[in-house]
């Protein structure tokens, strides 16, 4: 029984990284623009179909093929950010609403006409397992648990220790008042679609090699990441990451204990009960 | 050193600052009087390119600014301190601080955030606490603090006392009287009249989006109309 | 009408005359095919429509359907039912009503070969079901529908016979069990296993859009089994069979995926596939085919450039017997004579599945063929061939007959 509820958790980190990325990248589009970024999940799922090609039909070794695809999703962000959402930036917030889904659909085509509608598993040739007690870790698992924890690591410091990143959380905070700091509140948005989407396609990646890219994955991905967002409270970065490694847990242990095909059920009810009792999310701020 | 000449505010195609023209020289400290809603805080949002003129011009030391961008407005050295604080409220006291020195690339903004710290020990004393955590006096202090990490050559403030107890209003202008002293220049937004005119060199006074008096603040004290309609006498 | 005009239309009307009395030989014979030829289905559903698209060029070039005294050459119209019940009930209304053709063939899907199933009844047309498994589409006695492809349970008895005989008693399940004809697999591999006083410890679900499944494994690995049995669609299927030796799981894994070497492969390692078992329809092997298999095979690589899939002949086969069901009844217009000569009919010799005739005839009172089971097993990259499963069709179609 605890071999299999440490087994469960294990499982559900490598999950819970995936979703804690994408919600990351959604909290920080949110806080900054106050947009629902529904896009996000098929321009990571992009980024994924990216990796796949280049290591399969361009030959680039896996390894190589990952920072390529990292540098594309920095610039596919911005360019989203000039073309989609700066045009719609001052209007009334229906417009980038309905921007959004329309890029989500939009996106959506574009990955099923370059890369077609059948699934695709990045191959990395990890194979091997790592055995502790009862408890089986698969080795790409572990890596992206690992990966996961860097990138994190690696945006939490480039937010709170440099003065971009500063300037990230002081526009989020408060816009007028960033400006009046000296901030360029025209280019932290490209900052921040560069940097989300860069988190988003690593997000795209681990899927593709964890599991596999099809048409409609990138959309029950990015749904979950916004169950992320109000599960750990919006807005809040700590947030994000609990509340993403929370439901991938769940998920897992429900699964695991109750039953497989409520698993996308439970999350949700989970999600529902943890409002219930606290509103503003596991870390949000009371109103 | 600031100079606005037949400045125009409109919101939404409602004009609301009809042609204000002023002068701040360099050292001195100038207030705007008058009523709520006489155009003095949309005149100081224009200054600092928050909401765009709709006619007029301001410069700055001899650069036309009337159309520069906020962040290129506080680059050229003009910082203002917003009505309401607006401090950054998730963020602690101490990155609030280093918020204020985003655009200072010199190596003397740690020095300058002791110095800060110095002059408002409170800030010191809760430097990793979030800001929005502050009472309302304390925030008011981090604000002018954050203002001044800038190191500008004017600065404004906007309404410092809105909202604040008496005995937190008084502090606050000791606090206005000491930046003065050390040579800050000043341009300074205050309905209560009577304390911005103790502060200040100069005033102009406000009524329905027009400059209707100006002069020294000790003679602009001491006229009837003024001390009628506004200090309360 | 101008002059000009009604001189062509002359013209045009002669020219049909004359082209009409050069044919009056032979008739022509529309046949209809509903089948997904895009989306998820396509994979079943298009080589399925090429399989008969062949056939009926093969049959007009030797010398076309003998009906009594006419001569017919057949023509075929396909439409798209993307596997979707809707589409495929207004593909069928659109054949029957608009392009007026009486025998529609191919359905490879369940869902969309249900739905047509439920009013076909009612029309003068036959029907001949493919690869759609589903069991209750013959349990109806439907009189003008016949299906080439057992029920999944007909293949699952034969599979819990095996497994009974490897000698495994405590085994758990993971599939696609919302799915009918899924979960009847699974009972009859149950009916067969509680013989020899096994049992089925655990039933765990996926769906077709499921990727991770750990949670349902590590749950299974916990129960200690002596052997998986995965039934379901290849993708999530090769998913399970990876992931469990993830979990490192080393015991004996059963399946019923159809799934081909390519795409286990483009999810697993050969190495992870190692030693899985795939118990299944025989359908189109090379190592077991017959002659026409072998036949089959080369001439569909030819006009099309790619291999059939394993499960395509089923629609050829459609073709083959509709014709000789034409010839036996004598007519290609009386639909009811045609239906009524498909479930008398002995097995034609063209087919390429291994049928098992129930008492001589092809299609059984149920409209129901059978063909072989095989066990096949994943061998250093290759499914092998194995050996047939036991499987009893006299026996089965009594217990089909008992259904409603």
């Amino acid at each position: 029984m605890l071999i299999e509820i440490l087994q469960q958790t294990i499982n559900g980190l490598a999950i819970g990284g995936v979703y804690v990325l994408i919600a990351l990248g959604l909290t920080t589009v949110f806080g900054i623009l106050g947009i629902a970024h529904f896009a996000h999940g098929s321009i990571s799922m992009f980024g994924g179909y990216l990796t796949y090609f280049l290591a399969t039909s361009q030959g680039l070794p896996v390894l190589a093929a990952i920072p390529v695809a990292l540098v594309a999703g920095i610039l596919l962000g911005m360019l989203v950010e000039i073309l989609a959402y700066r045009p719609v930036r001052n209007a009334n917030h229906i417009n980038a609403f309905i921007v959004a889904l329309g890029l989500t659909m939009m996106v959506e085509g574009i990955n099923l006409q370059l890369f077609g509608h059948e699934q695709v598993v990045i191959p990395t040739g990890l194979s091997r397992v790592f055995r502790l007690g009862g408890i089986t870790v698969p080795e790409l698992r572990l890596y992206v648990i690992v990966a996961a924890i860097v990138l994190v690591v690696a945006m939490m410091i480039f937010v709170e220790r440099t003065k971009t990143g500063q300037a990230i959380r002081a526009v989020a905070e408060n816009r007028d008042a960033a400006i009046l700091m000296g901030v360029n509140v025209r280019t932290i948005p490209l900052i921040v679609f560069g940097m989300s989407t860069a988190l988003g396609v690593a997000a795209g990646i681990m899927v593709g090699a964890l599991f596999a890219i099809a048409p409609g994955i990138g959309e029950g991905l990015v749904v979950k990441g916004f169950a992320v967002l109000i599960l750990g409270g919006l807005g809040s970065f700590p947030g994000a990451i609990l509340g993403g490694t929370v439901l991938g847990i769940t998920e897992s242990i429900a699964a695991g204990f109750i039953s497989s095909a409520y698993k996308d059920v439970i999350a949700f009810v989970v999600m529902i009960l943890v409002l219930l009792i606290r509103p503003q999310g596991l870390l949000g701020r009371a109103p | 050193m600031l100079s606005v000449r037949d400045l125009k505010v409109s919101y939404g195609g409602i004009e609301v600052v009809h042609g204000v023209s002023l002068d701040v020289a360099a050292g001195e400290c100038v207030a705007l009087i008058g009523a709520n809603g006489a155009g003095k805080s949309s005149t100081l949002k224009a200054i600092c390119g928050l909401v765009p003129a709709s006619g007029g011009s301001i410069s700055f030391e001899g650069n036309d600014i009337t159309r520069a961008s906020g962040h290129a407005i506080v680059r050229a050295g003009i910082t203002m301190c917003p009505e309401g604080r607006q401090v950054f409220p998730q963020m602690s006291v101490i990155q609030n601080l280093r918020m204020g020195a985003y655009t200072r690339t010199d190596p003397e903004q740690e020095a300058d955030l002791s110095r800060m710290m110095d002059m408002f020990p409170i800030l010191r004393e809760r430097q990793s606490q979030a800001a929005g955590k502050l009472s309302g006096g304390e925030q008011e202090m981090l604000a002018i603090a954050r203002a001044l990490m800038a190191r500008p050559r004017i600065c404004l403030f906007d309404e410092p006392s809105l909202g604040l107890a008496p005995k937190i209003v008084a502090s606050v202008f000791e606090t206005l009287a000491r930046i003065k002293a050390m040579g800050v220049t000043i341009l300074l937004v205050e309905q209560n009249s009577m304390m911005a005119l103790n502060l200040a060199d100069r005033a102009y006074l406000f009524e329905a989006g027009r400059i209707v008096m100006e002069g020294a603040a000790g003679a602009l004290k001491n006229h009837p109309d003024v001390m009628r309609a506004y200090l309360g006498h | 009408m101008s002059k000009h005009k009604f001189t062509r239309a002359c013209a045009a009307l002669a020219l049909t005359l004359v082209a009409g009395s050069s044919l009056a030989a032979e008739k022509k014979l529309t046949v209809g095919v509903a089948d997904a030829l895009t989306g998820g289905g396509a994979v079943y559903g298009l080589p399925q429509a090429n399989a008969v698209k062949m056939a009926a060029e093969e049959i007009n070039a030797a010398g076309g359907i003998k009906a009594g005294p006419d001569i017919y050459k057949i023509d075929v119209i396909a439409y798209d039912d993307k596997a979707n019940p809707t589409e495929a009930t207004n593909a069928v209304r659109k054949l029957i009503d608009r392009d007026g053709v009486k025998y529609i063939l191919g359905f490879c899907c369940s869902g969309s070969t249900s739905a047509v199933a439920s009013f076909i009844g009612n029309e003068k047309a036959v029907m001949l079901v493919g690869n759609a498994a589903e069991r209750s589409i013959t349990t109806k006695k439907i009189p003008n529908l016949v299906r080439t492809r057992p029920p999944a349970d007909y293949t699952g008895q034969a599979a819990g016979t095996f497994i009974a005989r490897k000698g495994q008693k405590r085994i758990a399940v993971l599939g696609a069990l919302d799915v009918g004809f899924y979960a009847q697999y699974v009972d009859s591999v149950e009916r067969e296993i509680k013989k020899v006083g096994g049992e089925i410890i655990a039933r765990e679900v996926f769906s077709l859009k499921d990727r991770d499944m750990t949670p349902q494994l590590t749950k299974i690995r916990g129960l200690n089994p002596d052997a998986i049995l995965v039934v379901g669609y290849v993708e999530p299927a090769a998913f399970v069979y990876r992931q469990a030796v993830e979990l490192g799981m080393n015991i004996p894994r059963y399946g019923f995926t159809s799934g081909s070497e390519e795409q286990f492969l483009r999810v697993t390692t050969s190495e992870q596939m190692e030693g899985v078992w795939d118990l299944r329809p025989t359908e189109l092997t090379l190592l077991s085919a017959s002659k026409n298999g072998v036949a089959y095979h080369a001439n569909y690589t030819k006009k099309y450039n790619a291999s059939p899939s394993p499960s395509s002949p089923y629609a050829y086969d459609q073709l083959y017997a509709l014709k000789a069901a034409i010839e036996a009844a004598g007519t290609a217009e009386n639909t009811e004579a045609v239906a009524k000569a498909l479930r008398n009919l002995a097995v034609p010799p063209q087919v390429v599945m291994q049928y098992q005739p129930v008492d001589g005839k092809m299609f059984d009172v149920n409209g129901q063929a059978y063909t072989s089971n095989g066990a096949f097993q994943w061998q250093k990259g290759k499914w092998v061939f194995v050996e047939d499963l036991p499987s009893d069709s006299k026996a089965y179609s009594q217990f089909l007959s008992t259904l409603k």
